[in-house]
């Protein structure tokens, strides 16, 4: 990599040199495209391929081909360059030039700038709280798969307050995000400063916050995201663990697909189905054996656990299915879209007692972050936070336009004194034929003329 | 992960800022001199990049973007006034522009 910087720069300056010395100004702008060249693999060095393609476009494409069209136009390849009188202007430049680089490069050869130059360190960790404890009614079931957001209060038998132990954070308090639908719980992540706290799992009816029942130590690192899940363990107590998220975009063509299984005595595995089934169980012992290996996208995934999958763009259904193969829970239809992160918790559903238990695959969503210097990364910036500033640029971008047409126009004053004479024309040639309508005699022939500048008189005043 | 830091790219660009800025003083081409001034703009631009990476945020991506539009503002209405003086004088040489000193 460093071999490759060096030789890229070494062209780069190579080239620039070249431009500053060449007479003849084509051979200048042409070393200028291989300067501009290196600078936007520069860029792709340093991980903004959108800019280097901006570049490639913009200044070697456009902005060089403008140079060399008006180089051209112009004829003015060469000119007489330095007039012996300002030839003491250069030396001096070069001499200014080779201090000012001295100045520049000597702190930071010496690193005495090192701590200014150093990357801060992101002291944000987010925090999402995911409730996986079986509970609720069969109305908040429904209320559930009709994709509605409810804060469900009083109904829910255990939420999360989440307290920081230091006493400045205690405002931070995060309510749960219980039962909500996909677009909801893209907000679930809240931001915080890195550190440790301590998480309280309380019951909330809805105004007050009853325990804590549980609580346990988490430390947040900078730059991450978690979710706390709180889920009851294999012996019915309320246990709470830390999924770390990532929340890094999904590679390209995929989505990043997390399941947490709650269901304290069920190992889970995901399976692709193909087709829409309604059966109970997956298959019977004989067809099991034979079930394609990679067909199961999770295997056996132990109460408590979580693990990531990534899924390719498309629709599939798809089944969690017990270590007997009963199928606990399907996902008809499933859509796989690019760039999607979700979290899928498996969760038992109180039913009634000594009926058939039924599960549910509680949604949590995140849109992955789009990857450093993409485009979608600049776009956002772009277009959310600099509004004005882009909105201001293309004003410029307009009032340059008119002033170059101002500009471009050919010998905009001979132009202006072609139209001052032919004003004065279209004035002039009605009052001549006005005056010949008057007097009914031919105003342009001779002889009238020769009467006005008094010739001989022919009678013509009766 | 890069292993190049963000020194060398800003080393690089004073070099050819220092260049571009030699350019605008010894050159006497109107064209050249524009010519420099662009590779002083690009290598601003390129000490933007890199500390937008050395910072992980993409706002210096986004100040790049604006020297571009920028730059391509003022080569397009810089060109049409060189093409304009070198219509009346035949020259574009800059000593030649003298009309409004003091």
């Amino acid at each position: 990599m460093e071999w490759l910087f060096l030789a890229v720069s070494f062209v780069a300056v190579l080239a620039a040199g070249m431009m500053l010395t060449r007479q003849n100004a084509v051979h200048s702008a042409l070393f200028l495209i291989v300067n501009f060249g290196c600078v936007a693999f520069l860029y792709l060095m340093l991980d903004a391929p959108f800019l280097a393609m901006v570049q490639v476009t913009v200044y070697t494409g456009a902005i060089m081909v403008l140079f060399l069209f008006v180089i051209m136009l112009l004829g003015a390849e060469t000119t007489t360059d330095t007039s012996g009188r300002m030839r003491w202007l250069g030396l001096a430049g070069s001499a200014v030039a080779i201090i000012l680089l001295l100045i520049f490069a000597f702190p930071i050869a010496s690193d005495m700038l090192a701590d200014e130059m150093a990357a801060p360190q992101d002291t944000r960790a987010q925090l999402r709280v995911i409730n996986a404890i079986p509970g609720g009614d069969a109305e908040e079931f429904t209320v559930m798969e009709m994709g509605f957001a409810m804060p469900l209060a009083g109904t829910v038998s255990a939420s999360v307050a989440l307290d920081a132990v230091d006493e400045s954070m205690a405002d931070s308090r995060i309510d749960s995000v219980v039962y909500s639908d996909s677009r909801e719980a893209i907000r679930g992540y809240t931001e915080l400063e890195a550190g440790a706290y301590t998480v309280a799992v309380g019951v909330d009816d809805g105004s007050y916050v009853s325990g804590p029942v549980f609580t346990k130590d988490l430390v947040l690192p900078p730059d991450s995201a978690f979710s706390v899940v709180v889920f009851e363990n294999e012996e019915g107590l309320v246990d709470v663990t830390l999924l770390a998220d990532d929340i890094s975009a999904p590679d390209v063509g995929t989505m990043r697909l997390t399941v947490f299984n709650a269901v304290t005595d069920r190992q889970v595995s995901l399976v692709n189905v193909g087709q829409y089934t309604t059966r109970r169980t997956l298959c019977d012992d004989a067809s099991c054996a034979s079930l394609i290996p990679h067909r199961r996208l999770i295997d056996q995934l132990p109460a408590g656990d979580h693990t990531s999958i990534a899924l390719d763009e498309g629709t599939y259904n798809l089944a969690f299915v017990d270590q007997d193969q009963n199928i606990l829970r399907t996902l008809a239809d499933y859509k796989a879209e690019r760039g999607l992160i979700e979290t899928r918790v498996l969760v038992r559903e109180p039913g009634v007692p000594g009926s058939q238990p039924s599960y549910r695959a509680a949604v949590f969503t995140a849109l992955g972050l789009p990857a450093f210097g993409s485009p979608e990364s600049v776009g956002q910036v772009l277009f959310i936070e600099y509004v004005l500033p882009v909105m201001l640029v293309g004003m410029l971008l307009l009032v340059a336009l008119i002033g170059v047409i101002v500009l471009a126009r050919p010998d905009a004053l001979a132009q202006a004194e072609r139209r001052r004479i032919n004003r004065r024309r279209r004035v002039n040639r009605p009052l001549v034929s006005v005056i010949s309508q008057q007097t009914g005699a031919d105003v342009l022939s001779g002889e009238y003329m020769a009467k006005l500048t008094g010739g001989p008189d022919d009678g013509s005043d009766q | 992960m890069n292993p190049i830091g963000a020194e060398p790219y800003i080393v690089l660009s004073m070099v050819l800022f220092l260049l571009g800025a030699l350019g605008v003083l010894m050159r006497r081409n109107a064209i050249l001199v524009f010519m420099s001034v662009e590779l002083m703009l690009n290598s601003a631009n390129l000490a933007l990049v890199a500390f937008a990476r050395e910072w992980g945020q993409v706002n210096g991506h986004v100040f790049v973007f604006f020297v571009m539009t920028v730059a391509a503002a003022e080569v397009a209405v810089g060109l049409a006034l060189i093409v304009n003086i070198f219509r009346e004088r035949q020259s574009i040489n800059i000593d030649d522009l003298q009309q409004m000193q003091g």
